[in-house]
């Protein structure tokens, strides 16, 4: 092998309370697809945002063809060859598909004193360089917003190419696309890695990696595990190497109580992303939800609250049929959701943390209709103190809190509610160690006073350590279904990802295929 | 543990008297106290009461027009309808009235009825529709502007009977009439942005909308409830401008919806909403009619004052972005 | 499901009739496909109903003043488009042409009296126009003001100052030789051809009626289109409404192409000011009501999108001959003129609503 074209050695990065990349490594050839794996937050968007100019990193080089380099923006990383394909699209919709590939650097022409858009010019060198992709189906004279998302994302790639680019970067480049675009855009890798350009791949789909990655780089917890030739490994192998790692004792999961049903959701329909969902939930259980970004865990979790409400199926809450079909509806059922994104759905920042404590019962905490104030700051206060918040105030704008914090208040927030059926959706996403560990024995603390809690999570080990039982989805299905004495992370993770019946050497039990047929 | 402790106390009242000062209100209070000793200085009649209580009366429409308005803002939507709505109900109530033969009682509660619907029509559409505020209200700006001139054809209604004129000629407890219904109103309104689950569900949806559906706010009746709102604080205010100018013509209120919105944001509420207060609104609205008062008696001629105004709104807009900034900054 | 898409795509690889129709199914061809109807409707009423010989409506006289009636609006409503397409607002317009014209009739009164040549009076607007664009530019994109905000504020200082400084007085006296609006370029176009009959006739003698001012809205629309579709900045203002943060990335300064469409719409209010006050005999020393609404109207009803990053010039005259047009067509129909601007408001509601559904529609076709 020659020089390589990328090269990343020792690069560490530090965000509050998290260490994202530690002493990570990766190399890249010219003419390679080189797929990069890892759980989510195992620090794969924080390497491809280093290598695309975004963060810089606190230690380590990264090398262009040998040569140190170091990128301010992402405008520096884009000069020397360096295109990301990201999950949403930074196109233009009202512009045509032309001026997307050329956005500030069309070809021009002068007429007389005027320097103009050269339209002919730019159509035919879009057209030429889609059909160097072996694209031919798509107008270039379209507008943009006009377009599939498959046929978006391939206008990225040809605006990538326009670029001269020499990396691609391409983050879960079919996480939305059908069928018949996968097929397509895999055509399309195969030409660019013909041509010498360099791809870092990254997908959940372990089956595209075998079909299209020469080498794959596991990333884990920010730390560099292995690199392997694709033809080397198998699919356990990369699994146990993603997921390899002991349960510690973050999980401090007490026995509790299993009582009645209080939550059942029969054939729970919602297109596109909740199909025919049945489960059952009981007092003092956790179940984790496992599932891939994607596979319509959230939506569940939002049709069963009333924000997106079903089309059709049924709730149950203590056997009663009920119609859920707002958010103040689930809650008025005893049920209580703590949304995903803290950030846009969670929490309303600008405001105290007094007022977001208070914010989903303060109907409760009015005298002839006016909010009893010292009601509410004795409630942030109690919150504050039974989930350890850390603030020098209940009168802080939520805003100046940690993301540990910040998370402490949206469950506050719930629990205030005092809920029976409590959903939690990533409740430990992105916040440090010990929160996490706070938040875990919370949990265990609520399952034993009788709540049943539904967990929806993408850190397995967080699924294995805290769930009575665990259903897996995929594609707003429920396509397995695990006892905590029998789950593995291999188990698991086979059901979440593998789109085919699963078929691995520790011979998976095919509650799946069950469900399906 | 002394930060949970700490943690259940209110901010102090050092903390408070800053962030009074601070804030856009203590700014905007402190330029009014400073116009007003300026001008009371410059002139005899400037500092009468009388003077203060006719200024009172000449405020009142747009102080309770901007009283919704502000709710509006403050959750991140515009109403500029409000003067076609206001001379729409002027409209209606002369018509009804003098054209149908309504008793006049009637012909009141009919024209603020219709206003109130208004107001709702533009609710309606931006929530259930979700046409942008500042286009739907564009649109209705011109559709009820329209009907008000297609039912006047021109004409105006004159000769009320007195009664009529005792909320926007004379006075209660040597008070204008119409003053006592703004002090209340502002009062109330007040109370509710301030007090209530429904104000404060308010800058949960300015700031911001989606966590606030998550909460289980109804997000999209609390709109509906303040356009509607806003239709019929603007119905009221034509029903006082009557009373006050004793006719109705179907030009009334044409480019109020600026004055109210300037007197909003002068009062430190953001036009990208989240933040504001009716006592901010009020002084912005006390402040705007106290410089166009208090320069017309100084010899400044009659809407050149308006000059001020405009120069004054952008100015406190970039001396509160200059505060935040720093503030921002200070704490970070 | 594979067999259908890759079907799909070959339709669309193909320009089939349906792609054709689906490209012309846009706001101009709308705007255009309703004046006509409107035109059409109302001749045919006015030949009923009404039992004329000759419809009025399609009068020489009526067509020159329907294209004429909102000439100025029309330009203005190109730098409005500007504006909007950058994701900002500008409500000081109506303002700024009221100033403007003051500005410019005073000129022209005084550059005749010093026996100066009075077309300075005809361009001076332009660059004041351009100046103020430049301080609600500069606050706007600099200070980062909202431009709400900035504009209301302008619109109260222009206002208030153009009453303080002239006191109210009118401007009469004014040279003849400023009375741009009044010549037509083309008025012995009938005599030329010989003074043809029938329609040829007619179209002659409409054009040789035709004053600057429509003159002006055509050339500068066709001018803003080509430059808008050619230029790179052109191109570039839609970039920074449809995607600012998009558009930094690819390194485009946002806070200078702002800057600069304000100016842009500033040099066309200022040219507004001059078509407004050149058909005037007396110009009033106030603000012409409304106006900044006829022009942000004429701007959305053209297509351009209140949310930034869509919409055309030609757009914005169609709609502001059609808001014209609806007046001359109320007035023919003997409908009282007080109900034009209701039925204006309609018209902004149908064509706002009709945007919306177009767009949901687009969206679901692309999910589903």
């Amino acid at each position: 092998m020659g020089t390589p074209i990328l090269e990343l050695q020792n690069i560490s990065k530090q965000f509050p309370g998290v260490k994202a990349l530690d002493d990570v490594h990766f190399e890249m050839q010219a003419g390679e697809v080189h797929a990069l794996l890892g759980e989510n937050g195992a620090g794969k968007s924080t390497l491809i945002k280093i290598i695309s100019g975004v963060y810089k990193p606190d230690t380590g080089v990264i090398k262009l063809e040998g040569q140190p380099v170091q990128f301010n923006n992402p405008h520096e990383a884009q000069a020397h060859g360096i295109a990301t394909i990201y999950q949403e699209l930074s196109l233009y919709p009202e512009l045509t598909v032309a001026e997307n590939i050329f956005m500030g650097h069309s070809p021009h022409r002068r007429i007389g004193p005027f320097n103009v858009v050269d339209w002919r010019k730019m159509f035919e060198q879009a057209r030429e360089i889609l059909d160097s992709l072996n694209i031919h189906d798509l107008d270039v004279r379209r507008k943009l917003s006009t377009l599939s998302v498959g046929n978006r994302q391939r206008v990225e790639i040809a605006k990538a190419l326009s670029q001269n680019a020499r990396i691609l970067i391409m983050d879960e480049p079919t996480a939305a696309l059908t069928e018949a675009d996968v097929v397509r855009l895999f055509d399309i890798v195969r030409l660019l890695r013909e041509r010498g350009v360099g791809i870092i791949y990254i997908s959940h789909r372990l089956h595209e990696v075998f079909e299209l990655a020469d080498r794959v780089t596991v990333l884990r917890d920010g730390q560099y595990v292995d690199t392997k030739l694709v033809k080397d490994t198998t699919e356990d192998d990369l699994v146990s190497m993603m997921v390899g790692r002991t349960i510690d004792n973050l999980f401090p999961k007490l026995e509790a109580e299993i009582g009645k049903p209080v939550l059942e959701v029969r054939n729970l329909e919602r297109k596109p992303m909740t199909r025919g969902v049945s489960f059952t939930l009981r007092a003092g259980e956790i179940v984790g939800v496992a599932g891939l970004v994607g596979s319509g865990r959230s939506e569940l979790a939002q049709t069963i609250f009333g924000i997106t409400p079903p089309d059709s199926g049924e709730i149950l809450v203590d056997g009663q049929p009920v119609t859920i079909n707002s958010p103040a509806a689930a809650m008025n059922h005893g049920i209580a959701y703590v949304p995903e994104d803290r950030g846009t759905q969670g929490l309303v920042r600008q405001m105290r943390l007094r007022e977001n404590i208070s914010m989903a019962i303060l109907r409760t905490l009015t005298q002839q209709g006016f909010i009893n104030r010292k009601a509410e700051a004795e409630l942030a206060a109690r919150s504050i103190k039974q989930l350890n918040i850390r603030a020098y105030s209940v009168d802080q704008v939520a805003n100046k809190l940690s993301g540990g914090n910040q998370q402490k208040v949206v469950v506050g927030k719930w629990l205030a509610s005092q809920p029976r059926i409590l959903i939690m959706d990533e409740p430990t996403r992105g916040i440090d160690v010990g929160a996490k560990a706070e938040i875990h024995r919370l949990m265990s603390e609520l399952a034993q006073q009788g709540l049943a809690i539904l967990m929806i999570s993408s850190e397995l080990p967080e699924i294995l350590g805290m769930s009575d039982r665990i259903l897996v989805m995929r594609e707003g299905k429920i396509v397995a279904e695990f006892d905590r004495s029998e789950a593995t992370q291999e188990r698991i993770a086979a059901a979440m990802m593998s789109a085919a019946a699963p078929n691995n050497a520790n011979g998976v039990p095919q509650p799946a295929a069950m469900q399906e047929a | 543990m002394t930060v949970i402790e700490a943690s259940s106390q209110a901010l102090s009242l050092n903390q408070r008297i800053r962030a009074l000062v601070f804030s856009q209100e203590g700014v905007l209070l402190l330029i009014t106290i400073v116009a007003v000793a300026a001008l009371s200085a410059l002139s005899e009649p400037f500092r009468s009461v009388e003077n203060f209580l006719n200024q009172g009366r000449l405020l009142t429409e747009i102080g309770l027009v901007a009283l919704p308005m502000t709710y509006i803002i403050i959750t991140g939507g515009i109403d500029l309808s409000v003067g076609s709505i206001f001379g729409l109900t002027a409209v209606i109530l002369g018509y009804t009235w003098q054209n149908l033969g309504f008793p006049l009682e009637l012909a009141i509660i009919t024209s603020l009825i219709v206003a109130t619907i208004a107001g709702f029509i533009n609710g309606w559409f931006i929530v259930r529709v979700g046409v942008p505020p500042l286009i739907m209200t564009l649109a209705t700006l011109a559709l009820y502007r329209g009907l008000a001139e297609g039912i006047a054809q021109a004409r105006s209604a004159r000769g009320y009977p007195d009664w009529f004129y005792q909320l926007g000629q004379r006075d209660l407890l040597g008070v204008p009439t119409q003053l006592w219904i703004l002090i209340v109103a502002a009062i109330i309104a007040a109370i509710i942005l301030a007090r209530t689950p429904f104000g404060r569900s308010l800058y949960a949806i300015g700031n911001n909308e989606t966590a606030a559906r998550f909460s289980g706010i109804p997000v999209g009746r609390n709109k509906m409830l303040i356009y509607a709102f806003s239709g019929l604080m603007a119905g009221l205010a034509g029903y006082i401008f009557v009373s006050r100018v004793s006719t109705t013509r179907s030009d009334m209120g044409t480019g109020l919806e600026l004055d109210v919105i300037a007197a909003v944001v002068l009062g430190g509420t953001s036009i990208f909403g989240g933040t504001g207060s009716v006592p901010g609104t009020i002084i912005g609205v006390i402040l705007i009619q106290l410089l166009k008062n208090g320069l017309s008696l100084t010899g400044v001629t009659g809407d050149s004052t308006i000059v001020v105004i405009g120069t004054v709104l952008i100015l406190s807009i970039l001396v509160n972005n200059f505060i935040q900034r720093r503030s921002g900054r200070m704490s970070s | 499901m594979a067999a259908i898409t890759r079907e799909k795509f070959q339709r669309s690889a193909a320009a089939s009739s349906a792609d054709i129709l689906k490209r012309l199914a846009n706001q101009e061809v709308i705007l255009l496909a309703a004046i006509v109807l409107l035109t059409l409707f109302v001749s045919l009423y006015e030949m009923g109903a009404l039992g004329r010989a000759q419809p009025r409506f399609l009068s020489e006289r009526n067509v020159v003043l329907v294209l004429q009636g909102n000439a100025y609006i029309a330009v203005a409503a190109i730098g409005m488009s500007l504006v909007i397409i950058s994701g900002n607002i500008d409500i000081s317009v109506g303002s700024l042409i009221g100033v403007l014209a003051v500005v410019g009739g005073n000129l022209a009164v005084w550059l005749d009296k010093n026996s100066l040549p009075v077309w300075i009076a005809w361009i001076a607007p332009l660059f004041l126009g351009g100046l103020a664009g430049a301080v609600n530019g500069f606050l706007v994109a600099y200070l980062r003001i909202p431009a709400i905000v900035v504009t209301l504020g302008m619109l109260s200082i222009l206002k208030g100052g153009l009453i303080s400084v002239t006191g109210g007085e009118w401007i009469k006296d004014l040279p003849t030789s400023y009375f741009l609006s009044q010549q037509r370029p083309l008025s012995g176009l009938p005599e030329m051809l010989g003074n043809p009959e029938g329609f040829l006739g007619y179209l002659a003698s409409v054009i040789g009626q035709l004053p600057v001012p429509v003159y002006a809205m055509f050339i500068l629309t066709i001018a803003a289109a080509l430059w808008m579709k050619y230029s790179a900045f052109g191109r570039s203002v839609y970039a920074v409404g449809g995607n600012a943060e998009a558009a930094r990335l690819s390194g485009l300064s946002t806070q200078s192409i702002v800057f600069r469409v304000f100016i842009i719409n500033g040099v066309f209010v200022g040219i507004a000011s001059v078509l407004f006050a050149t058909q005037l005999s007396i110009i009033q020393s106030t603000v012409p009501a409304g106006v900044e609404l006829l022009i942000i109207t004429s701007a959305v009803v053209g297509g351009v999108s209140i949310l930034g990053g869509t919409g055309t010039a030609v757009g914005a005259m169609l709609a502001a001959i059609l808001l014209s047009a609806i007046t001359a067509a109320l007035l023919f129909m003997n409908v009282s003129p007080y109900w034009t601007k209701a039925f204006q408001g309609v018209l902004i509601l149908i064509t706002v609503l009709a945007d919306i559904v177009r767009r949901r529609r687009q969206a679901r076709q692309i999910s589903g």
